[in-house]
C-alpha cells in the first residue's frame, strides 16, 4: 500500500460510473446487466466471488486428504499386489535412487497443491484484511496460481497412462486407486477456486485509500 | 465557491440474510466432505480384524505383502512382523476379513506355507513365485472370537473342520514312527500320525493319530494297529520275501490297521490302541487282548515242558483256540510221595472253540467237562520240525485212561493230560534198525569172497577134470539157489521196501510232517551204510569170478571138468552151508522188519517228533546215493561175467545137457543182474525223491 499511495490517483471504471466486461473488456453503463458485445454477465464487483473461492478451496482441500492417504497405484506383479500412496511412491522412488523422478512427483503432487491452497487462501483473506504484499505482488501470485493449476494434473496423467499401458495379466498389472480420483478432483476444485477469485478486488482497497 | 451540496446519501442496501446470500457452490465442499468421510468410514469399517499370531520363526514373511489364506483364498494380509517383548518368538499382526473373523476361535490353526520337499512329496511349490504365506484352518462353526494364536511351522495333521476321528496309539518303540507318518488301511493312506511323545509315568510312547472320514468308521474294538515301518524280510517255506508298504513309510515309518475279527464295537474319540510290531503279532494278540471273554483252565504235564512258553498256542484240531498264559511247577503228594507236576495255564477263547457267541465261563467249563468224559486230553506237541517250541494240543483220545475234568481245582480247573508219544516212536524205530544193523551181512560177503578165492585156486589147479555130473549137480544147486523163492524175492523185497518207503514218505508229506521222512531216512542210513560196505565188496567178488572165468576159458575141457568137479563140490558145500542158506531168509527177515517198521510209522500217525533225526537222515540218503553209485558197476560186471561165461560155453558147441544147464544158470544170473540194475536205478532215484518229495 505504500507504493499504492505513492502512485497518482487512477480513474477506475467504478469511480467513473462504468462497468467493464471481464471477458471482452468493453465498458458499459452500470445499468446494463449483460455485455452488449459478448453477452456475458456484467457486474462491477462479484459479491459472491469470495464465497465461491472459499467453497471450492475447501472442497479441494477435503479431496486432497484421501488423495494423500489412499493408494494411488495398485501394482500386481506375479501375484503380489502392492499398493502405493503418492508420498509412499515418492519415498520408494527416492530409496531406489530415482531422485529426479521422486522430486518431480513430490513437487507436482505435494508441494504445488499445498502451495496453491496457501496462496489462494492468502489472496482471499487479503481482500478483506490488512495485507503484507503489495497489490502487484498479489496480482502476480494470482497469475502464477492460475497458470500452474493445470500442471498439477501431471500425476493423474501418469496414473492414467500407466494403468492403460501396463496390463499384462498375471505378470504385471497397474490399476488406479481411490487417491487418483481424489487427487484429480482436488486439482479441479483448486483450479475452480482460483478462477472464482476476482482479481479486481485486490485493488479496491487502494481505491478506497484514494477517495 | 461551490454551492453547498447535500451530503451524499448514504444508501446502503438492506443487509441480505446470511442464508440468502450463501452461494450454492458451498454444496461442493460439503459433498466432498461427505464423500470423503464416507470413503474413510467404509475403509475403516471394512478394514478387518487385527489378529496376532506368534511363530517360532517368520521365514519369508513380509509385512504388507504376505497374505493370510484360508483354503488357498486370501482373506487377509500381514501388517506387521515383530517380536514378542522377550524376543522369544516372532509376532505377526495380520488383518483378517471381517466376515471371516467370527470363525477364528481357539481351534483355529495357522502355519507358514513354504516350499517343502519330503518323502511324502513336494508341497508349497506355488510359494516359490508368490512368496511365503500364512495358511489358516478352522472349523465351520463361529465360536468365541480370539485374537491371539500360536502358529506352527507346518500344517497341523488334524486340520480343524475336517471330518475324522482322533485316536491315540501306544507303542514301545518310537524310533520307527515319526511325525506325519502315514496310517494305512490295506495299503491305502487314510490318516496321519502326530508327534510321538513319551508318557510321563513310563517309557511307553504315545502318538495321536487322525483317521480321516469316512475311513474312521473302520475303527472298532476289533481293530489292531501294527508297525509297517521300514521293510520286512522273511524266510519261510515259500522262499525269501521282502515287504514294504510305501516309500514314505520306508523313510518316515507308518502304521497299518485292520479289523481282525467281525463284530467289533464302535469306539469313541480318543480310544487308545496298541501298536504291534507286525501283523502276525497283532493277529496273535487277538486271543489275549479280548481277554474279557477268555476262560482260564490249567493243564498238568508229567513230562518236561521245555520249549513251552507263555504265549504258546493252544490248539484244538490244529486251530488255535487260546494261548498259554503261564507255566508253573507244583508239588503234589501222591502215593509214591511228593511229585513235581508242571502246570500250564491256558486262556481259552470260547468263541474260537466254536461255542455260541456270548458263552461265558460256565458254558465253556461244561463243554470241557463233557469233552473230557469222551476222552479230550491236553497233550504237548511240536509246532514244526525245525524248532523245539511246544504247543498244547487238545486231542480226543477215546481209548485214554478215564479221567475227570477237575472243575473245582485251584486256581483253575484242570484238564487231564496224556504223555506225548513221539519220543517212544523214535525209540522203537531205532531198535528196528539196530537189529538190521546186527545182521551178518559182512560175514556172508567175506565168506563168498573166500569161496570164490578157493574156486579160483581149484580152477587154476591142474587136477581139474571133466566132471559133468558134478557140474550139472552144482549148476542145479546153483539154479536152485537162484530160483529159490527167497533169493528171487530179494530184489522184489528191496523194491517193495523202497516202494514202502516212498509210500510212507508220501503219507508223511501229506501229513504235513517231513519229520517222518527224516526218521525213516535215519534208519535207512544205517541200512545203507551196511549196504555200501557190502557193495564195496562186490567188485572184488566179481573180479574173482572173472578171473575164474578167464582161467576156465584157458583150460582144456578135460582139465576144466575135473577141476570144476572139485570146485563145484566145494562150492556145493559152500552153497549148502547154513550161512548161505540162511542169508536170504535173514535178509527177508530184515526187510520184513523194515516194512513192519514203516507200516508202524504209517499206522502210528505219530509224526511230529522226528525232526531230531533229520540230520542223520540226510547222511543216510547220501550214503545210499554213494552206495548206489557202485551198483551199476556191479551189474555191468555181472553182465560181463555172463557174456564171458557164454563165450566159454559156446566153445563147447553142442547142446549138451551141461550146456543147457549152464545157459539156464547164466540166464538166471543175468536176470539177477538185471534186477540188481533195476534196484540200483530205483535207489539212485530214491534218495532225491526222498529229499525233494517229488
Amino acid at each position: 500500500m505504500e507504493d499504492a499511495r505513492g502512485t497518482p490517483a487512477i480513474l477506475t471504471a467504478r469511480r467513473a460510473g462504468l462497468v467493464g466486461c471481464t471477458r471482452c473488456g468493453r465498458v458499459h453503463s452500470p445499468r446494463e446487466s449483460t455485455c452488449r458485445r459478448c453477452g456475458s454477465a456484467l457486474t462491477s464487483r462479484d459479491g459472491a466471488s469470495l464465497q465461491r473461492v472459499w467453497a471450492w478451496l475447501m472442497a479441494g482441500m477435503i479431496a486432497y486428504v484421501p488423495a494423500m492417504t489412499f493408494p494411488m497405484l495398485m501394482t500386481t506383479t506375479l501375484g503380489q499386489q502392492q499398493e502405493n500412496t503418492i508420498v509412499g511412491g515418492a519415498i520408494h522412488l527416492f530409496d531406489e535412487g530415482s531422485y529426479f523422478v521422486a522430486l518431480i512427483v513430490f513437487v507436482a503432487s505435494v508441494l504445488i497443491p499445498i502451495s496453491k491452497f496457501i496462496a489462494i487462501g492468502y489472496l482471499a483473506l487479503s481482500v478483506r484484511s490488512s495485507v503484507v504484499i503489495r497489490g502487484h505482488g498479489r496480482q502476480r501470485l494470482y497469475h502464477v496460481v492460475e497458470f500452474i493449476g493445470r500442471w498439477s494434473m501431471i500425476d493423474v496423467f501418469v496414473v492414467a497412462i500407466l494403468s492403460s499401458l501396463v496390463r499384462f495379466g498375471f505378470t504385471a498389472t497397474i490399476t488406479p486407486g481411490i487417491a487418483a480420483l481424489s487427487f484429480a478432483l482436488s486439482v479441479a476444485f483448486t483450479m475452480l477456486s482460483a478462477q472464482s477469485f476476482d482479481p479486481r478486488m485486490i485493488w479496491d482497497a487502494y481505491e478506497d485509500d484514494d477517495t | 465557491m461551490s454551492e453547498p451540496r447535500p451530503a451524499d446519501l448514504e444508501v446502503s442496501a438492506p443487509k441480505p440474510a446470511f442464508w440468502r446470500n450463501l452461494s450454492f457452490v458451498w454444496a461442493v465442499p460439503v459433498l466432498a466432505l461427505v464423500v470423503s468421510l464416507g470413503i474413510a468410514w467404509q475403509n475403516i469399517a471394512n478394514r478387518g480384524v487385527l489378529i496376532e499370531i506368534t511363530f517360532p520363526s517368520a521365514s519369508g514373511l513380509v509385512a504388507g505383502e504376505s497374505t493370510v489364506r484360508y483354503r488357498e483364498v486370501a482373506i487377509g494380509k500381514v501388517e506387521q512382523v515383530t517380536f514378542t517383548p522377550d524376543l522369544a518368538k516372532v509376532l505377526v499382526r495380520a488383518r483378517i476379513d471381517r466376515d471371516v473373523a467370527p470363525f477364528l476361535d481357539e481351534d483355529a490353526r495357522f502355519w507358514v506355507v513354504s516350499p517343502k520337499v519330503s518323502a511324502r512329496g513336494i508341497t508349497g511349490l506355488s510359494t516359490v513365485l508368490s512368496g511365503v504365506y500364512i495358511e489358516g484352518a478352522w472349523d465351520q462353526e463361529p465360536g468365541t472370537q480370539t485374537f491371539a494364536f500360536q502358529g506352527g511351522d507346518g500344517p497341523p495333521l488334524v486340520q480343524p473342520g475336517r471330518e475324522g476321528k482322533r485316536i491315540t496309539l501306544l507303542t514301545h518303540d518310537g524310533s520307527l514312527i515319526s511325525e506325519g507318518a502315514p496310517v494305512f488301511f490295506h495299503g491305502i493312506e487314510v490318516g496321519r500320525l502326530e508327534k510321538p511323545r513319551l508318557t510321563v509315568s513310563s517309557d511307553a510312547i504315545i502318538v495321536d493319530a487322525f483317521i480321516e472320514a469316512p475311513h474312521d468308521r473302520r475303527l472298532t474294538t476289533a481293530t489292531r494297529f501294527w508297525d509297517t515301518s521300514g521293510f520286512e524280510v522273511s524266510l519261510s517255506g515259500a522262499g525269501l520275501s521282502v515287504n514294504f508298504d510305501s516309500l514314505a513309510s520306508l523313510v518316515s515309518g507308518g502304521v497299518e490297521f485292520d479289523a481282525l475279527y467281525e463284530g467289533g464295537r464302535a469306539i469313541g474319540p480318543g480310544h487308545v490302541f496298541n501298536v504291534y510290531a507286525d501283523e502276525a503279532e497283532a493277529r496273535k494278540s487277538l486271543v489275549t487282548r479280548t481277554s474279557s471273554a477268555t476262560v482260564t483252565i490249567a493243564a498238568e504235564f508229567g513230562e518236561s515242558v521245555s520249549g513251552l512258553e507263555a504265549g504258546a498256542e493252544v490248539r484244538y484240531g490244529g486251530l488255535q483256540v487260546g494261548e498259554v498264559t503261564a507255566i508253573s511247577a507244583r508239588v503234589q503228594d501222591t502215593d509214591q510221595g511228593p511229585v513235581v507236576r508242571l502246570m500250564a495255564n491256558l486262556a481259552i477263547d470260547p468263541e474260537r472253540l466254536g461255542l455260541p457267541a456270548g458263552s461265558g465261563e460256565a458254558e465253556t467249563l461244561d463243554f470241557f467237562e463233557a469233552a473230557v468224559e469222551k476222552g479230550l486230553r491236553a497233550r504237548l506237541g511240536t509246532t514244526s520240525l525245525f524248532n523245539a517250541a511246544l504247543v498244547v494240543e487238545l486231542v480226543e483220545m477215546p481209548e485214554a485212561d478215564p479221567a475227570r475234568f477237575d472243575r473245582a481245582a485251584d486256581p483253575a480247573p484242570v484238564i487231564p493230560s496224556v504223555k506225548s508219544d513221539l519220543p517212544d516212536f523214535t525209540a522203537t524205530a531205532q531198535g528196528v534198525f539196530e537189529r538190521i544193523n546186527a545182521l551178518p551181512v559182512e560175514e556172508l560177503i567175506d565168506q563168498a569172497i573166500r569161496t570164490m578165492a578157493s574156486i579160483e585156486a581149484v580152477a587154476s589147479s591142474d587136477g581139474v577134470r571133466s566132471a559133468p555130473d558134478a557140474v550139472v549137480a552144482l549148476l542145479e544147486d546153483a539154479r536152485a539157489l537162484v530160483n529159490d523163492e527167497a533169493t528171487r524175492a530179494l530184489p522184489g523185497e528191496l523194491r517193495a521196501t523202497v516202494a514202502d518207503l516212498r509210500a510212507a514218505l508220501q503219507e508223511l508229506k501229506d501229513g504235513g510232517a517231513v519229520a517222518n521222512l527224516a526218521s525213516a531216512l535215519e534208519q535207512a542210513d544205517t541200512i545203507a551204510s551196511n549196504l555200501s560196505e557190502s557193495s564195496a565188496e562186490f567188485p572184488a567178488l566179481v573180479a574173482d569170478l572173472r578171473a575164474v572165468a578167464q582161467k576156465a576159458n584157458a583150460l582144456k575141457a578135460e582139465d576144466l571138468v575135473a577141476a570144476a568137479t572139485r570146485v563145484l563140490d566145494s562150492a556145493d558145500k559152500v552153497i549148502d552151508s547154513d550161512a548161505a542158506r540162511e542169508l536170504p531168509p535173514a535178509l527177508n527177515g530184515a526187510l520184513d522188519e523194515v516194512r513192519a517198521t514203516l507200516s508202524e510209522l504209517r499206522e502210528g500217525g505219530a509224526v511230529e517228533n522226528a525232526n531230531a533225526t533229520m540230520a542223520s537222515a540226510r547222511d543216510a540218503a547220501d550214503a545210499v546215493a554213494r552206495a548206489t553209485e557202485r551198483l551199476p558197476e556191479l551189474s555191468d560186471r555181472l553182465n560181463q561175467l555172463v557174456s564171458r561165461a557164454e563165450g566159454l560155453l559156446s566153445a563147447y558147441g553142442q547142446r549138451s545137457e551141461f550146456n543147457d544147464e549152464t545157459l539156464a544158470a547164466l540166464r538166471e544170473v543175468r536176470t539177477a543182474a538185471r534186477a540188481v540194475a533195476q534196484l540200483a536205478r530205483a535207489i539212485e532215484r530214491n534218495p532225491n525223491s526222498l529229499l525233494t518229495g517229488r
